[in-house]
């Protein structure tokens, strides 16, 4: 593994947010340069993400800003994801944030005016949003993590209260405090864990305690109680952030209330920035022996996650509620996936728990964010979004259906999608961790989803209630939104029929993690 | 390193009363200014540290703008539109303040006797460092406390400006020699928070015509 200086880093941090900057004027000036700044925003964060895999892949790690910026296979995975979710939602926010239904949602003030500034707010955050969660994944200053991982929290405040109804503003009230007390707690860990490493590093051999890359060295003389302690912070912090259960509160309100395709962001790849964070700085600590019982304690709150996450899914009406609670549920697997990480059983089931863990992420990110598009287009052809408000829309919604099918398979786990893949390894790693509890929990939580998303799925695409739904001519969502939404569906099945597809990133994503190196 | 140890702890001493007062005072205004009164000290605090540390006069000028000036300003000018009496807490004030005595008073003797837990530095556990510790916990419990026992949606955000306070004492303590840019990216984005929720909040206020977090029961479970 060898470090390469590149200007690429600092690049596909700017390109977002500089775009971000001028977004918003330019769409005041010029309405449909909104949705265009947004996509080419996009579009570029896509283009400079796949030389970083690809680096990634041969084993570089890129630094930029005196190692201020780092990003190895894992933070390359993670930039990946995020860039390309944002490029199928932007495609699709072009007919979706123009439907009148939606924007006149707001009732009030909804004039010219009005609706002019709001969209370009819209835009102009996406792109703000898009920029700190690539930030916050190519970040190697710690201090730095908690800056970038709340700025997305600002970024993303507004656009869950976009609709600026009641419902939109409860959800977004909730967001921004909970996250913001929550992700305190983090910065809490992150200035001690600074504070703790600063007395045994020295500067002149390069080594900055500032640095996460750094820190590994440091991270045995650190004193127990105080790594307890700041590993207790992270997992609160950016548990917070990630929807672990219990600070889970926040997630089903915003994830629901907020447009659809902020919704596929911040269900598909927003909360796993923040389980990447988790990752990131719990990792330090990972080879350190005494700290194992914390990282179990990470496996009894992310079964715990999994567990309620997949009760509650059975208990909506509400789809993005469903949909909502269903994230909850799934990044409990990642995060018992990186919990077995931290074990200590061997590299063996530490590199197997980490590659499940991963992989799973980025199927829950194509086929939650799928979903979430999928629902939002039942949302725009028939304005409804509650079960017992829908039915028999196999007819007129065929494409929709099947890839809300498709994508809900996949995140029930069953074969031959990509979900199967990463919950088998998982499982593995649980039973080669000899965790049979934690084996039971997952794959009866695998049942209940899969339970609901049927349920779900039955009713509202088969069940006869309607008349005047089932029959009515077909009349899918534009193209615009079928196509994102099937090319992620899609890329689920691809996934899932050559598993081994994703192999050379998330390989040394997955030795990263595990620290194999 | 010679401080001035009694003015260190009397400054400190006199923040978790105005922490108190923040989170007791019915009026939200008076509470508004009893967080500005707390801002300035930690802007004491930081000057009476920074005789050790000259980087220290930086971060009491930024904690001076944004603590001290802006968001009070902000919070000012919110409570002007939502009216000075605040929305009555789920615990009445006699309970409320008797809890939230013994919340402090716990808090401060439990850190301060049993810094080792806390402190990542043996510096950071001795003499004006250890009482800035013990302060700092025990600001972030009130603040806490007052995020989860009132119901008026602006004495949330002042809850949450206690904590971001606390947070921003420990940090003097635990990392003065941070770089100056991460300081500023915290303390901008703690501004631009509240200022956000404010925002947020003023919406509720329109739609719902109150502040009272209770009336925010659209979504449930």
């Amino acid at each position: 593994m060898h470090e390469v200086p590149s200007g690429l880093l600092i690049a596909i941090c700017v390109v977002p947010a500089a775009l971000a900057l001028v977004t918003y004027p330019l769409a005041r000036a010029a309405r449909p340069l909104g949705p265009i700044l947004n996509l080419l925003g996009a579009v570029l964060t896509a283009a400079l993400a796949v030389p970083l895999a690809l680096g990634a892949m041969q084993g570089q790690v890129l630094v930029a800003v005196s190692r201020e910026l780092r990003a190895d296979a894992l933070s390359a995975l993670l930039v990946l994801v995020i860039s390309f979710v944002s490029l199928a939602t932007a495609v699709y926010a072009f007919p979706y944030m123009r439907l009148e239904l939606l924007l006149n949602r707001a009732g009030r003030d909804a004039g010219p005016e009005a609706r002019s500034r709001r969209l370009a707010t819209f835009y102009a955050l996406s792109l703000a949003f898009l920029a700190t969660m690539v930030w916050a994944c190519v970040t190697n200053n710690i201090i730095m993590l908690y800056v970038s991982v709340e700025a997305s929290t600002i970024a993303s405040g507004l656009l869950v209260a976009f609709y600026w109804d009641r419902r939109s503003l409860e959800a977004g009230y909730k967001y921004l405090l909970l996250l913001t007390v929550g992700i305190a707690f983090a910065l809490f860990g992150c200035v001690f864990l600074y504070a703790s490493a600063a007395p045994y590093v020295s500067e002149a051999a390069g080594v900055r305690a500032m640095l996460i890359s750094d820190l590994p060295q440091v991270a045995v003389h650190i004193p127990r109680g105080i790594a307890l302690l700041i590993m207790g912070f992270f997992i609160v912090g950016f548990g917070t952030k990630a929807g672990l259960a219990p600070f889970h509160p926040w997630l089903p309100d915003a994830h629901a209330e907020a447009p659809s395709p902020v919704s596929a962001l911040l269900s598909g790849v927003m909360i796993k920035m923040a389980i990447y964070a988790l990752a990131r700085t719990l990792s330090i600590f990972f080879p350190v022996a005494a700290y194992h019982p914390v990282s179990l304690f990470l496996v009894v709150l992310a079964a715990f996650t999994m567990l309620l996450g997949g009760v509650m899914c059975l208990a909506q009406d509400d789809l993005k509620r469903l949909l909502a609670y269903s994230s909850v549920s799934q990044i409990g697997y990642i995060a018992m996936a990186i919990g077995i990480v931290g074990l200590g059983f061997g590299q063996t089931t530490g590199y197997l728990a980490g590659y499940g863990g991963l992989f799973h992420l980025l199927n829950h990110a194509l086929s939650k964010a799928a979903l979430f598009l999928a629902v939002g287009a039942i949302i725009y052809t028939t304005a409804g979004r509650r079960m017992s408000e829908l039915s028999g829309l196999a007819r007129r919604m065929p494409v929709t259906g099947v890839a809300f099918f498709v994508a809900a398979f996949a995140i029930s786990g069953m074969p031959p999608f990509n979900g199967f893949w990463s919950k088998l390894t998982i499982y593995m790693a649980a039973a080669k961790a000899e965790l049979w509890w934690a084996l039971g929990i997952a794959i009866a939580t695998s049942l209940l989803t899969l339970v609901a998303f049927v349920r779900a799925g039955y009713r509202v695409f088969w069940s006869e209630g309607d008349a005047d739904l089932a029959e009515a001519e077909p009349r899918d969502a534009p193209v615009a939104m079928l196509l994102p939404m099937g090319v992620l569906a899609g890329l689920g099945v691809l996934i899932g029929v050559y598993p081994q597809s994703g192999y050379p990133l998330l390989d040394p994503a997955a030795r990263a993690l595990a620290s194999i190196f | 390193m010679t401080y001035n140890l009694r003015l260190i702890e009397t400054l400190s001493l006199i923040m978790i009363i105005t922490s108190v007062a923040a989170v007791e005072s019915h009026n939200l205004r008076r509470a508004a200014t009893a967080y500005c009164i707390q801002a300035l000290l930690i802007c004491g605090l930081i000057l009476a540290f920074a005789v050790g540390n000259p980087a220290l006069y930086i971060w009491a000028a930024v904690a001076l703008a944004t603590k001290a000036i802006i968001t009070p300003w902000l919070l000012l000018h919110y409570i002007s539109r939502t009216g000075d009496e605040e929305v009555r807490a789920i615990i009445g004030f006699g309970p409320s303040v008797l809890l939230a005595s013994a919340l402090l008073i716990a808090s401060y003797s439990l850190t301060h006797r049993y810094v080792h837990f806390l402190a990542p530095t043996p510096e950071a556990a001795q003499g004006a460092f250890r009482t800035n510790l013990a302060v700092s916990m025990t600001v972030f419990a009130l603040g806490l406390y007052a995020i989860l026992s009132r119901r008026d949606a602006i004495k949330t955000v002042i809850g949450l400006c206690l904590l971001e306070n606390a947070i921003h004492l420990s940090l003097v303590s635990l990392a003065p020699e941070m770089r100056e840019t991460a300081l500023v990216g915290i303390a901008t984005e703690v501004v631009i928070t509240i200022a956000l929720l404010l925002y947020v909040i003023d919406g509720i206020r329109q739609e719902l015509g109150t502040t009272d977090t209770f009336e925010l029961s659209e979504l449930h479970w």
